[in-house]
């Protein structure tokens, strides 16, 4: 009997059952909720004013700049902003990092995490210096991109094309970005996936190799069902930072050619045109993309998410 | 010996693709300003001015102190509550569980940018501004997320088999949780405190809103505050001196983490 | 466990002192939030971008306050944009712990609109005016009211390589022509400056509008107006880039990527504001020796050319303590005397025209006749309360610059651009 098919008969027979509150029951709740409600009270505290600030100022005309003109106009800045060109370019660049970067990343991540999990040798030197391009500071990292892809003062610009300037055109631009992000945050989904990987029982790995099990086999019928709660986190948390991909663009080519995200152009709208109206609009668009998204993933991960009523009790 | 070729193989491609844009930036911090964009991967001319530069002030090792303190002491606290709310979450069955969830998801999507403002006045306010809880507690909330989610998930691939055979010995709860669960949870822990730490070492928009003087100035943001000789001039060598001081904590912080992820688990712990 | 309790009052004794003390701790930092009065004098927070060698400036003035009030230097972020965001985030909400702003030129119509500045009046106003030069001058004004003091001002000028280029040339044509000569001959021809989308290219397009005698918006900075000169400005953009005399990464350059570039010599005209002439003396004496210097080129022969004015300006914050203090404090750090030792020792062209000729300029500055005779006919860029949407469209419609098309350009920018002003729709 393997772990997984004690599993199965729970997950194929549970369902929700009307029990009686018990007083194990009640005091479960009660050590439920006090455990909770540090975490709880600090987030809600901290960001319950500015989000719904936020809200309420995305259904208002304010500019800081002229704030006589001030007025509440209920939706009118979202259409504002959905029927805008600007918005659109910035999303589909935004969309098409995101789906890149983080396809590529799970699977470079997915190898990377094997390497760091099952080396044999300088185990510690491949872990550290695999998770340093995480660690660096994303903003000097962008600089280093741009001297390094900048014709004349970098070693990479001269490799591509011999006297072209890779960052000046939209398609290599947006190819450059798309690198720095997966450099930069593949460690992230890799030391996740790793730490998923590590709790894989090896018994299970060793009793499905006895079976006649091929390394495919073991790695798709064992490892990645074991690592599905890793493997939700990994996904849906660099998904939702990439979706908001700023330092690298603005580093490296500060927009030009509709290489401008979402996020870039919220942030222009809101620091640059003091358009507090707008900016908070583009704000909340973006987050209600990003809980679509999030919304989609949870679902299709099904049981592998956290709080999913029937997760191993049995 | 072949698998120790193959794996020494694998390793080496992953430190090149890993390190090479590192060695970019020291070396970029080693060159002279006016060697500095001449293209060369390895400096023609090396000099130390760079790193001097930078500790010329006590700037730059304030804002160090700042950042390991307020860095540590976030992770340390995000990770102990994350723990608590994540073992609360897979284990526990309470009313309200997946509203915590996801409302704890909902704020870690939320665009930070236009969050600034109205927690730069909540700051100012309550006389936050400028200080190290006023850092902290931003950075409590925004890992929090990550961090339960992540402690989630490894809470989730825990057996259960394992807790009640402990408390059939006879262990109570406490015991149970100490002795048998902790270890298992070890790296998921780790991971979570590697992640938040990262996280809040590297933070850059909170930390310019949220503070105004060296005081609690991070080191992120003391590298905006770098002058170059003149008014244009960008201190590329000084910030990559910089970028290469602030990366070595968290060298350290990995290397004695990274260990304990993967320290021994549960084979053998599941029979049957 | 019991000999733990054996003395429990001194216990808890010992306890609630550890306990104040790590509040104390915890709270001591809030105390000193800024820097605030102490014992009667008043202090003042000066919020400007880093300068060296400004506290120099600030020590003698406040020797020279004698009491009456005590500046503190609150550096600010390197770049114009950080700064600005800083300090609009404070004064979007009324901190009183701003004093004197350090402004950038293009900031005083917003700010002054925005009422989070004051004005200059009575004796104040003018011992500013008196000595300044008009363009600065201009600078800081918003409704004909004088809200902001010129400290530093800035041009740009054409370098060029007396090696290559004998006689440099006096309009743009010429320069592009040079170039192409010099290619043909195989020599470094490549004529430097900022295309990339930022304030850099808006300021490029305004000098050449300026020099075209051309419009962006009307004079009361209402109105968008693209007239004939704006267009011919945007001929020669198109044409200059399409000329194949740029450099390759020509559209993603920056200040201080074209300083570069033309150090390591590969470029034959540079043009770029004077902080390049410091920096080759130190990094690169060799290209130094065979670089010269001219005014900006023009468009017609015979029209000398007109750039736009950079720099900046200080202000009195509207929500200062002590606001009569603040505006002495900032007479003096913008004197002329502060403006000389700037200038010499920090790089800074003073927009006080007596400095000019004091003796010690001329070894910082040769180039300050240069500078003069621009900064007496300069044009700054359009004064509207939203320059900074203005600039974030035009910016974002001009690059590439080789993708202008002059009069399509023309006209969905006079769109924008009256978009902008009116603060409707969206910014890029």
């Amino acid at each position: 009997m393997t772990a997984t098919e004690v599993r199965k008969p729970a997950r194929a027979g549970a369902k929700p059952r009307k029990a009686p509150l018990s007083e194990g029951k009640r005091q479960e709740r009660k050590l439920g909720w006090l455990l909770c409600a540090p975490a709880a009270i600090v987030m809600v505290a901290v960001t319950a004013y500015p989000i719904l600030y936020s809200f309420w100022l995305s259904l208002q005309r304010y500019d800081l700049k002229f704030p006589d003109e001030r007025k509440f106009i209920w939706f009118t800045n979202y259409v504002t902003v959905l029927s805008n060109g600007y918005w659109w370019t910035a999303f589909g660049v935004t969309m098409l990092i995101t789906v890149v970067s983080v396809a590529v990343e799970l699977v470079l991540g997915m190898g990377l995490a094997l390497v760091m999990h099952r080396t044999i040798i300088g185990r510690g030197l491949v872990r550290t210096s695999a998770l340093i391009p995480y660690g660096i500071v994303t903003v000097v990292a962008a600089f280093s991109w741009r001297y390094a892809w900048t014709p004349g003062t970098g070693y990479l610009a001269n490799l591509v094309s011999p006297d072209g300037a890779p960052l000046t055109e939209r398609a290599s631009a947006l190819a450059i970005v798309i690198a720095a992000e997966i450099w930069k945050t593949t460690p992230f989904m890799a030391l996740l996936l790793m730490a998923g990987l590590a709790l894989v029982p090896d018994d299970l790995l060793k009793a499905a190799s006895m079976d006649g099990a091929s390394w495919w086999q073991r790695f798709t019928k064992v490892m990645l069902p074991v690592m599905k709660p890793a493997i939700l986190v990994a996904l849906l948390f660099r998904t939702l930072d990439a979706l908001r991909v700023f330092d690298n663009i603005y580093v490296l080519t500060n927009g030009a050619n509709e290489t401008s995200s979402v996020s870039m152009i919220a942030y222009n709208n809101l620091m640059k045109g003091l358009n507090l109206g707008i900016g908070s609009t583009m704000s909340v668009l973006i987050f209600l993309t990003v809980a679509i998204i999030a919304f989609v993933f949870v679902k299709l991960f099904g049981t592998a998410a956290p709080g999913s009523s029937d997760d191993g009790r049995r | 010996m072949n698998s120790k070729l193959k794996w020494g193989v694998l390793d080496v491609i992953v430190v090149v693709f890993a390190l090479v844009p590192v060695l970019w930036i020291v070396s970029l911090s080693f060159k002279t300003t006016a060697t500095l964009t001449d293209g060369n991967f390895i400096p023609r001319e090396w000099t130390f001015d760079n790193y001097q530069l930078i500790f010329q002030t006590d700037q730059f090792v304030r804002a160090l102190i700042n950042s390991i303190g307020i860095a540590l002491i976030s992770t340390l606290i995000a990770v102990v509550l994350g723990t608590m709310a994540a073992y609360a979450i897979s284990r526990l069955d309470f009313p309200g569980k997946s509203l915590l969830v996801g409302v704890s998801l909902l704020i870690a999507m939320f665009p930070q940018v236009s969050l600034v403002s109205p927690l730069f006045n909540i700051e100012r306010n309550t006389g936050l501004f400028d200080t190290w809880p006023g850092l902290i507690l931003p950075y409590i909330t925004f890992a929090l997320p990550l961090a339960i989610y992540t402690l989630s998930a490894f809470f989730k691939q825990i057996p259960w088999d394992l807790e009640k055979a402990a408390k059939m010995d006879g262990a109570t709860q406490g015991e149970a949780f100490r002795k048998v669960i902790a270890p298992l949870a070890a790296p998921g822990v780790f991971t979570t405190a590697i992640l938040v730490f990262i996280f809040c070492w590297n933070d850059f928009l909170f930390a310019i809103s949220l503070t105004s003087t060296e005081q609690s100035r991070t080191v992120p943001v003391a590298l905006s505050f770098f002058t170059g000789a003149s008014q244009f001039e960008d201190p590329t060598g000084a910030i990559s001196a910089a970028a290469v001081v602030i990366t070595i904590p968290i060298i350290l912080f990995v290397l004695f983490f990274q260990r304990r992820i993967v320290a021994g688990l549960t084979s053998g712990a599941v029979k049957g | 466990m019991e000999n733990r309790d054996r003395h429990p009052r001194r216990r808890r004794a010992r306890a609630r002192v550890l306990a104040a003390g790590a509040a104390i701790a915890l709270l001591a930092p809030l105390a000193a939030c800024g820097s605030d009065d102490e014992g009667g004098t008043p202090v003042l927070n000066l919020y400007q971008f880093p300068v060296e060698k400004m506290q120099d400036v600030i020590d003698t003035c406040n020797q020279q306050a004698n009491g009456a009030y005590r500046i503190v230097y609150q550096v600010l972020p390197r770049t114009a944009d950080d700064q600005r965001v800083q300090m609009v985030r404070r004064l979007a909400a009324h901190d009183d712990s701003m004093d004197i702003l350090g402004l950038d030129v293009t900031w005083t119509q917003e700010f002054a609109s925005a009422d989070w500045i004051k004005e200059w009046t009575g004796d104040a106003k003018s011992q500013v005016e008196n000595g300044t030069l008009a363009g600065p001058l201009a600078s800081g004004m918003y409704e004909n009211k004088l809200y902001a003091a010129p400290n530093n001002t800035n041009v740009q000028l054409l370098w060029y390589r007396k090696d290559l280029v004998p006689n440099p040339p006096a309009t743009w044509d010429e320069m592009i022509q040079d170039a192409l000569e010099l290619k043909q001959q195989g020599k470094a021809y490549q004529v430097l400056t900022m295309g990339a989308q930022y304030e850099g290219l808006v300021v490029l397009f305004n000098s050449l509008v300026a020099s075209a005698g051309g419009h962006v918006v009307s004079d009361d900075g209402k109105t968008a107006v693209m007239d004939a000169g704006a267009v011919e400005a945007l001929q020669i953009m198109k044409k200059f880039a399409t000329a194949g005399v740029t450099a390759p990464s020509f559209s993603n350059a920056v200040e201080d990527d074209v300083r570069l570039a033309f150090q390591t010599g590969s470029g034959a005209f540079q043009l770029n504001w004077p902080y390049v002439y410091a920096s080759m003396q130190s990094d690169a004496p060799d290209v130094l020796k065979n670089v010269g210097w001219a005014r900006y080129p023009g468009i017609d022969a015979g029209t000398p050319s007109i750039t736009t004015i950079g720099g900046s300006n200080v202000a009195v914050s509207a929500y200062s303590k002590h606001p009569d203090q603040a505006f002495q404090a900032a007479l003096c750090l913008r004197s002329a005397a502060s403006q000389k030792y700037l200038a010499v020792n920090s790089g800074q062209p003073p927009s006080i025209e007596a400095v000019y000729d004091a003796p010690e300029m001329a070894q910082a500055y040769p180039m300050k006749a240069e500078i003069l005779d621009e900064l007496k006919n300069a044009a700054p860029r359009p004064r509207t309360p939203a320059y900074q949407n203005l600039s974030t469209v035009v910016a974002a419609q001009l690059s590439p610059p080789d993708q202008i098309d002059p009069e399509r350009t023309a006209a969905s920018l006079k769109k924008s651009i009256q978009d902008a002003i009116d603060s409707k729709g969206v910014l890029p």
